[in-house]
């Protein structure tokens, strides 16, 4: 019962949530219709928007709201594990992007199927990708809600994540043998929410090319996989932990 | 709100607590102290106010009962677990004094959503429902968006919840907030049927007149401490008399009364100072033994706002 009411209300919290998920719908539709719709150019423009910005939208005040409504007060005085309350939120943010992927997967095949346009041979790990990827961004973004206000983790997430890219790629293109450029370029490839390892995976840019699996590693690509549901796990415990420890107090009366 | 009560039907022990607020690297000097090394306990039953001046610390006091925050020092026990503890707050209910509800939800969907959340089975939430409704004369809005409730609503809605599961001990933050006069009387009568049946109320109001309807149980606060417990002072609880003479009240006073007690002296009527209800037969049969010739006497005890207004000032003489 508190595990479904919990997952549950990830989606009817907020009115806008059922219209991004229509919006990001419509978006890959006339993405379809609109470009050129081979797999990797769809795959691409799916695993941004379904990956990262369906996470930021969807997770936007997740805890945030309640903080600052004073909500989270009657929440954390109920007799269970704080703990349950980050898991069931972080679980039905995914199977939301489960069922969006699911969806958008659906619409794609259709609309393929109509107007027989590119390839979609990929699209299912292109899809895994997103998922993982949203994974790891909806657990980073609830975890900040936990300690900045109202819907702010996602604009933060946002600006720290193209921030660190966008400074990466300056170091990379100016200072490439540096060897703080190096560290850096770990620190964004390995504890950040793994954008660039997740789409080497879908787009099957590891290993050497095979009859049977096409230019598919399966160690590497086990590991990547493992890697990204570490990554969330990791976010989530800290998530879990800000959650446990933090005091709420709207009023200081 | 004693401290001399057994240990078994306290719901609720505090002890020395002491509550800083620190902002994050401010110096020591700019803490702080919400709460300074308060101790009380309530009892089973028991109906307490809480009452001060904005600052007192009565909600900090609520926060560390219902284990939002956690003491600078000190120690709080709820049913005999200490506060924040899961077992803590299987016994607690809370209502915090402007409650929120998500968007699209229904009265019904919330009350369920809380039902489940106290890990009831979808039966007893169905019956917890079924007598919020019914206690709460919430039939007519139960099945809309509670984000379009008034704020009388709304408190209904969220007292609905803290009451689910039957609690040991109800926290309330300014429940009356909003509510009809109706709804004032069924929340007085709620709680009175509560307290009947073992739930400890903590209440924490600035409507003085309604909480002195409900409880004699006052615990005053002031700059972050305790300054006078209403049930110990209760019997001590400052007067006036009224003493209707024939005549000759001033010189009857003079002769009679010490000065300082003479509030008002007319030729028919006598008001005297009393700090000790127990006082009012000796003073009434030595003005009548002495000369007096008494029509009527009525005894004119303060009110709950007056003896705040009047605990405020000691509290804040230096």
């Amino acid at each position: 019962m508190r595990a479904r009411e919990l997952i549950q209300e990830t989606f009817f919290r907020r009115t806008y949530i059922w219209i991004v998920h229509v919006i990001w719908l419509a978006l890959y539709g006339v993405f379809y219709w609109l470009f050129l719709p081979d797999t990797p150019e769809l795959g691409q423009f799916i695993f941004i928007w379904a990956g990262f910005f369906l996470a930021l939208a969807l997770s936007a005040g997740i805890f945030g709201d309640d903080i600052a409504s004073g909500r989270i007060c009657v929440l954390v005085t109920k007799p269970f594990w704080t703990g349950e309350l980050y898991i069931y939120r972080l679980l039905g943010l995914s199977l939301q992007a489960a069922a969006h992927l699911v969806l958008a997967a659906s619409l794609v095949l259709v609309l393929h199927a109509i107007m027989r346009k590119g390839s979609v041979d990929n699209l299912g790990v292109w899809l895994l990708a997103s998922w993982l990827l949203f994974n790891t961004c909806a657990a980073l973004s609830a975890s900040l809600s936990i300690v900045v206000t109202r819907a702010f983790n996602s604009l933060l997430l946002l600006v720290l994540i193209v921030t660190g890219y966008f400074v990466m790629g300056l170091l990379t293109m100016y200072l490439r043998h540096e060897a703080s450029t190096g560290a850096l370029a770990s620190f964004i490839r390995y504890p950040w929410p793994p954008f660039e390892l997740l789409y080497k995976f879908a787009a099957g840019e590891w290993g050497q090319y095979a009859l049977t699996v096409g230019k598919y590693s399966v160690t590497k690509n086990v590991a990547c996989v493992i890697h990204s549901l570490m990554l969330t796990t990791a976010y989530g415990v800290i998530g879990i932990l800000l959650l446990s420890r933090r005091q709420f107090s709207r009023v200081r009366d | 709100m004693g401290h001399d009560g057994e240990a078994e039907t306290k719901t609720v022990e505090c002890r020395r607590l002491t509550k800083v607020f620190r902002r994050l690297l401010a110096s020591r000097e700019k803490s702080v102290y919400a709460l300074r090394e308060v101790s009380l306990s309530v009892q089973r039953g028991q109906i307490v106010g809480l009452i001060g001046p904005n600052g007192a610390g009565k909600s900090t006091l609520l926060n560390l009962i219902a284990g939002l925050i956690l003491p600078s020092e000190g120690h709080v026990a709820v049913c005999g677990h200490p506060a924040r503890s899961i077992a803590a707050r299987r016994g607690l209910g809370y209502m915090p004094e402007h409650p929120v509800f998500p968007g699209l939800y229904t009265a019904r969907a919330i009350l369920q959503y809380h039902g489940a959340l106290l890990g009831l089975s979808s039966r007893a939430v169905s019956l917890q429902t079924d007598r919020s409704i019914e206690q709460l004369q919430l039939q007519e809005f139960i099945d809309r968006p509670a984000s379009d409730f008034s704020q009388g609503m709304k408190q209904r809605l969220a007292l609905a919840i803290a009451m689910m599961d039957d609690p040991q001990l109800l926290l309330l933050d300014e429940p009356s907030n909003g509510l009809d006069p109706i709804g004032i009387v069924q929340l007085r009568d709620l709680l009175k049927r509560l307290s009947s049946s073992g739930t400890a109320v903590v209440i924490s109001s600035h409507r003085l007149g309604e909480l002195e309807k409900l409880t004699s149980d006052y615990i005053f606060m002031h700059r972050g401490r305790i300054i006078s417990f209403a049930d110990r002072i209760a019997a001590n609880r400052a007067g006036r008399l009224r003493v209707e003479l024939v005549s000759n009240g001033p010189d009857i006073a003079a002769r009679l009364l010490p000065a300082s007690r003479v509030l008002d002296a007319s030729d028919t009527e006598l008001v005297i100072a009393i700090g000790d209800p127990e006082e009012v037969p000796d003073i009434v049969s030595h003005l009548a033994t002495d000369g007096a010739r008494i029509m009527s006497v009525l005894l004119e005890r303060e009110n709950i706002e007056e003896v705040f207004l009047r605990l405020c000032n000691e509290g804040t003489q230096p």
